[in-house]
């Protein structure tokens, strides 16, 4: 026998509520401690919540959407008992957790990163401004579109300089894109061509979280433009961790597990998933 | 997925690890994995000695999804997702709604397949030190004949022939609920391996005695039991089913005292058998209540989905209350049980 003694990731434990929050109706901004999340998790990880209801015992999984300290932020809307049960957490309970867990965005390359969220789907996106700000060899640009209220904006703004958004009575993120594509000369000539790069210059590439629907749209009108997207998806999960095989997405590497081998895909690998419904 | 890429967590957690050694804090979690594990109640299941009687359940166990959180040597057994002849692509999603202290599921044992299996999950399992049970399936007789076939010259401890899946075509739910059909398929199996073959059985029966006596008349070496119940739920605002493929296999806590009187009657009837006992465990105590109703082992299933650790932790609970129990640890020991 050797003497080597591997080391083990923390498993399911709880975690201190430190600030509970509605931030507008039903969209409620949780801050938990647990350093070892604070300490890793990576834009587009998650972390699973569980309630204390032994009736209810699937995760709630959720995008961490800024760390700090010891401590991390999740954002999520009402929509359910699991998250109902959530909303009224007070600081000093605890609730269990997991993580975090999945794999996040690529940020590895020296790029401008556009960060096109959508609704709930912004969390994840926050904690990637967060990543970005300070890094001298990236660029961070914020669109976010929300259904009414901008719930996220403030956040969003404290990581990076160029936060814009919209609601629905003035358009959808796409009409942002628009506008951010025709700042910087972007036209839609490309239909899946990658854009060159000139020497010195650094590609646009685009990170997006959101409604399915608008994930979709935000690849294609992306794709038009010969610019790489990564989609953060997501998925009704059994486990969050890569056991279950309930989450599972159809790739150019075969079937994947929306939890273990994602949550982010690069959306040239995810077959036909712009024109599925 | 290949088990070659760190994940970016586990690269922290090594990360994170050299910091504790450090004189960083240990988090307080419910069950440390890290520590150094004695065990003290072994069991013997059809000969196999289980280094203590708790094992994983068959769907509920994913090597490169837990080997980051505890050594899988530890536990008394694995069992594996189901392996059939080919690959299987599984069923659409949804897959899984939440019931009540259960879950509904309907994978439809997606799987890559026995010589991808040979080749990779196998050969890591046991270097990994596991007491391996290779857990079949099949939509025919023939199929479950190749896969045993192929497991015969391989290193797996036992095999467990899964003819109670509901969540797959027709034959293989047919085959575990007709007496018949399950003596022939076992009585074919059984000169293909020397290896013990456990059979799996559903709950989805009148009587599951007759099953259990079908297999045991066609040579099985034990018996498991249970799969899951066949189940759906609704979704209230569209008027359809959750699960894409209609019904799924109901599983988890919900499931423990049915899955304990169907181990009980089949140990009335058949005192010898080696059973293992799986349904809704997600304590010590719960695998107790096993024990005395006769099984000489268990599996846990649906807790190891809400928590990584859950089989390992259980296994340390069972151990200190057989501490207690030094009858009935005796008992399993020696390969016999409570109810024998």
């Amino acid at each position: 026998m050797s003497d080597f003694k591997p080391t083990y990731l923390p498993s399911r434990r709880p975690a201190e509520v430190v600030d509970c929050r509605e931030l507008t109706d039903g969209v409620v901004r949780l801050t938990l401690r647990d350093e070892f999340i604070a300490a890793n998790a990576r834009p587009a990880q998650f972390v699973n919540l569980y309630t204390t209801n032994e009736q209810r015992l699937s995760p709630r999984p959720f995008g961490v959407c800024q760390a700090e300290g010891d401590t991390f932020t999740l954002m999520f809307a009402v929509v359910g008992k699991g998250t109902e049960e959530f909303r009224h957490l007070r600081p000093g309970q605890t609730v269990d957790v997991l993580g975090p867990l999945g794999h996040g965005f690529d940020l590895t390359r020296s790029a401008n990163y556009v960060l096109v969220g959508g609704g709930l789907g912004v969390p994840p996106l926050i904690r990637t401004a967060q990543e970005l700000k300070g890094r001298e060899d990236a660029g961070c640009t914020v669109l976010f579109g929300y259904r009414n209220v901008h719930f996220a904006d403030d956040d969003a703004s404290r990581w990076c300089d160029d936060v814009r958004s919209i609601d629905e009575s003035e358009g959808n993120v796409v009409a942002l894109l628009d506008r951010w594509a025709a700042e910087n000369g972007i036209t839609a000539d490309r239909d899946g061509v990658l854009r060159p790069v000139a020497e010195g210059e650094r590609p646009f590439v685009i990170l997006t979280c959101g409604p399915l629907g608008m994930m979709k749209a935000v690849s294609a009108w992306a794709r038009e433009r010969g610019l790489e997207t990564q989609a953060s998806l997501e998925s009704r999960m059994g486990c969050g961790f890569g056991t279950c095989v309930v989450c599972t997405v159809h790739t150019t590497r075969g079937i994947l597990k929306t939890c273990h081998d994602g949550p982010v895909f690069n959306t040239a690998e995810l077959e036909g998933w712009e024109a599925a419904r | 997925m290949s088990g070659t890429t760190m994940t970016q967590t586990a690269q922290a957690a090594t990360q994170a690890a050299q910091g504790q050694a450090q004189g960083g804090q240990q988090l307080p979690c419910y069950f440390d994995a890290n520590r150094t594990f004695t065990w003290h109640h072994k069991t013997q299941v059809a000969g196999v000695e289980w280094k203590n009687p708790v094992g994983t359940a068959s769907g509920t166990f994913n090597f490169d999804a837990v080997r980051p959180f505890y050594d899988v040597s530890q536990l008394g057994a694995v069992s594996t997702k189901g392996v059939s002849p080919v690959p299987w692509e599984g069923n659409p999603v949804p897959r899984t709604a939440e019931t009540p202290a259960g879950s509904v599921n309907s994978v439809g044992l997606q799987n890559p397949g026995v010589d991808d299996y040979l080749v990779n999950d196998l050969p890591r399992l046991k270097a990994a030190g596991a007491t391996v049970i290779t857990n079949v399936a099949g939509h025919s007789d023939d199929d479950y004949a190749e896969v045993v076939s192929k497991l015969a010259d391989h290193e797996s401890d036992m095999l467990e022939i899964n003819v109670s899946c509901p969540n797959v075509s027709a034959d293989g739910l047919s085959t575990g609920t007709d007496p018949v059909a399950l003596k022939r398929l076992v009585k074919r199996l059984r000169p293909l391996t020397d290896k013990p073959m456990i059979v799996k059985l559903t709950p989805n029966v009148t009587d599951i005695r007759p099953i259990a006596e079908a297999c045991i008349e066609g040579g099985a070496d034990a018996l498991s039991m249970i799969n899951t119940f066949v189940g759906m739920r609704f979704d209230i605002r569209t008027g359809k089913p959750i699960l894409a493929n209609i019904t799924g296999g109901v599983s988890g806590p919900c499931v423990h005292p049915m899955a304990l009187a169907f181990v009980y009657k089949t140990r009335q009837a058949f005192p010898e058998i080696p059973i293992i006992g799986i349904g809704g465990i997600s304590t010590g105590e719960d695998a107790l209540e096993f024990l005395y109703a006769g099984a000489n082992a268990v599996e846990v299933g649906s807790a190891a989905l809400a928590d990584p650790v859950a089989p390992l932790r259980i296994a340390c609970e069972l151990d200190a209350l057989l501490d207690q129990r030094p009858e009935l640890a005796q008992a399993l020991e020696e390969g016999r049980t409570w109810q024998s």
